[in-house]
């Protein structure tokens, strides 16, 4: 996978080289290669227990490398503890010093760092104007909501002035709507003080929020990664296209090769599907990938029957509602469920259970996947 | 959380019960302190007050000795205990399988004192005599006294039995330390040190300080062991039980009997003062700041 960072004159803030983390037989991380550059606010998105956490974590000093490393601002310090790299840290929960009071909990690495007492207060209590908090200085974090405990742990990592802030799932444990709101405002902040921020996380929407690129983390690896909007609409892997969005995804065997598309048989149907560089050969068993909101659903008739390589016809199961669209769910011959994702109510005459309906799309809007 | 629809009668004999229960274990030791003050003694009829067996026992070099002893045997055992304790409990907090640390760390609470002590004792002797051995076969006598019956072997002794306690006390007040804050203070700079004394210790100290308490009174009241394993010196309890063996219970042994209570029970009376109060001034604290604040 080539390597894409965002052009900018500094030297990358984050490269990670061939790394690997294992525990005993478990290979948390294999062979990781990734450049971030400074200023960015690059997501880590992936299933639990893929690795994303671990890549985090050895990033942050947390972990040591089994093999590989880890370079801040082109310095190798895959051998350092935490507080001797330039990052800093936000947690999932339970982060904050309990016996402190909010004040004394932003203000805490500052006293560390030997900063005046008078002066750490000053820096501290700015930070926590800036992320909301004024008013709060003299309470305890059990005394605070999910959210502001949140808060209370930005201000404390974005007081130090480092270049590197890691975020390991910061929004996990809060609701919905707060973490929707959080998510916003953590893309501001990151704007508004211009370092690196590099946030783990398990939801894709809010990836797609927050973030300049995104890598893809499963089972160790760094599946895929590069600009947010491209690793939703032009995924290159399989897992990308399976775990982002929502994706149809179809299996099929390759029945026809010419210049740059080629043919796939899937259940019975032509669908014609570019090949983006990759080489296919006849008989091969390759994946598709179309967005549902790209499918468009039609009844079938005698006129419109598939045979064009675009469109594919399948008996109409039934529509799910959820509020701003709808999802219209079409089995196809072969047992698979195809979805076709409308704005609501946009479609007045839908088909009943059982129906003959087409499914269509646009030619470029089919993807092929061979990994 | 109060169950309004229970019998208040119920409520009460639960009263009853745990005051009953306390005055009953507590009566013997009370009675000691009562008669501790007779001039009079065990079993007269009339009762005068009197500060003079407690004199006594201040005027008397082998109780001096006894209580020199027994003190420098409580703050060793103290300083090596406690700090294991407090490792061993942050390693539990780590580990992934507890149950073998569990089961390590409480066996000797489950092993009868008697049985332990002689158990070491024969230990020692077996380990004694190997160095002997050993110190013969090498043509030097450098080894005749490590594992003679000590000061030593008995800080061993001790420090097995009060492990467990101490372990249990530390782990208690563990509860809400979590991991992350650790983590948390490395990430703001602070090196290893740093962070256990910043953010781990003053979570914990209450269970630091319960356990070194504990230590010491654990000393102070342990007889089998440290009579089993102890070298040429005696400390106040075992004193205070051959006294008693010998010549049977003196006026002398009861202001000693009570002083040993009187201490343990300070200690935790103390104990349990400060927590209360403290409780106390934290909720009111709590309660002042209660009003909501919103935020910008």
């Amino acid at each position: 996978m080539s390597e894409t960072t965002i052009a900018t004159d500094k030297a990358p803030a984050v490269e990670v080289k061939n790394l690997s983390k294992h525990y005993g037989p478990v290979k948390a991380l294999r062979n990781v290669d990734l450049t971030i550059a400074a200023g960015e606010y690059f997501v880590l998105l992936g299933p639990s227990g893929g690795g994303k956490t671990t890549l985090l974590r050895t990033i942050g000093g947390f972990h040591k490398p089994t093999e590989g490393q880890v370079l801040l601002h082109g310095r190798d310090m895959s051998h350092l503890p935490p507080d001797k790299r330039p990052t800093t840290m936000v947690f999932q929960a339970y982060a904050l010093f309990p016996h402190m009071t909010v004040l004394q909990n932003v203000s805490y690495g500052l006293k560390v760092a030997g900063i005046d007492r008078k002066q750490a207060e000053e820096k501290a209590a700015a930070m926590m104007d800036v992320v909301g908090l004024s008013g709060f200085a003299e309470r305890k974090p059990h005394e605070l909501s999910g959210g502001q405990q949140q808060r209370v742990q930005l201000a404390r990592a974005l007081v130090l002035d480092r270049d590197i802030l890691l975020l390991d799932e910061p929004l996990a444990a809060l609701d919905a709507q707060l973490r929707k709101d959080m998510c916003l405002e953590l893309k501001h902040l990151q704007e508004k003080v211009g370092i690196t921020f590099i946030h783990v996380t398990h939801n894709q929407e809010e990836a797609m929020t927050v973030a300049d690129r995104i890598a893809l983390v499963a089972d160790g690896n760094l599946v895929e990664h590069g600009k947010a909007r491209d690793i939703y609409r032009a995924p290159v892997k399989k897992f990308t296209a399976s775990f982002v969005g929502e994706n149809n995804m179809l299996s099929g065997r390759v029945s026809d090769v010419n210049g740059v598309s080629c043919t796939v048989d899937v259940a019975g149907s032509q669908l014609v599907v570019q090949k983006r560089g990759q080489q296919v050969a006849h008989g091969q068993p390759v994946d598709l990938s179309i967005r549902s909101e790209l499918v468009q659903l039609s009844r079938a008739n005698g006129s419109n029957n598939a045979g064009d390589g675009h469109s594919i016809l399948g008996s109409y199961d039934e529509a799910v509602y959820l509020g701003l669209t709808t999802s219209h769910l079409v089995r196809l011959p072969n047992g698979v469920e195809m979805t076709s994702r409308t704005i609501s109510d946009a479609v007045d005459d839908l088909p009943t259970p059982g129906d003959p309906v087409r499914l269509h799309w646009q030619p470029e809007a089919i993807r092929l996947h061979t990994s | 959380m109060t169950d309004e629809y229970a019998n208040p009668w119920l409520y009460r004999l639960k009263w009853l019960y745990m005051l009953l229960l306390v005055v009953t274990l507590m009566s013997p030791v009370l009675y000691v302190m009562y008669i501790s003050f007779n001039a009079n003694g065990f079993g007269a009829r009339a009762y005068d007050f009197t500060f003079e067996w407690y004199r006594l026992v201040f005027s008397d070099t082998l109780l001096l000795n006894a209580l020199r002893w027994t003190l420098t045997l409580a703050v060793v055992v103290t300083c090596i205990t406690v700090p294991f304790a407090v490792l061993a409990a942050k390693y539990y907090k780590t580990a992934q399988n507890k149950l073998p640390i569990v089961f390590l760390l409480l066996a000797p609470l489950f092993v009868p004192p008697d049985i332990l002590g002689s158990a070491l004792l024969v230990y020692f002797k077996s380990l004694n005599a190997s160095f002997i051995w050993l110190g013969d076969q090498l043509g030097t006598s450098m080894f005749d006294g490590w594992f003679r019956l000590s000061f030593f072997t008995a800080v061993i002794g001790l420090i097995i039995y009060t492990i467990p306690y101490a372990f249990i006390v530390v782990l208690i007040t563990m509860g809400r330390y979590r991991t992350e804050q650790t983590e948390a203070a490395r990430a703001c700079g602070a090196d290893g040190w740093r962070a256990f004394w910043d953010i781990e210790f003053p979570q914990i100290r209450a269970g630091v300080f319960s356990a070194c308490s504990f230590c010491v009174i654990l000393v102070f009241n342990e007889y089998t062991r440290t009579s089993l394993l102890k070298g040429g010196f005696d400390t106040f309890t075992t004193v205070l039980i051959s006294q008693m063996l010998n010549t049977g219970m003196s006026p002398q042994s009861y202001a000693m009997s009570s002083m040993v209570a009187f201490t343990a029970i300070a200690i935790i009376g103390s104990i349990i003062i400060f927590t209360l109060i403290r409780t106390e001034s934290l909720s009111r604290l709590a309660r002042a700041k209660a009003e909501p604040v919103m935020s910008s």
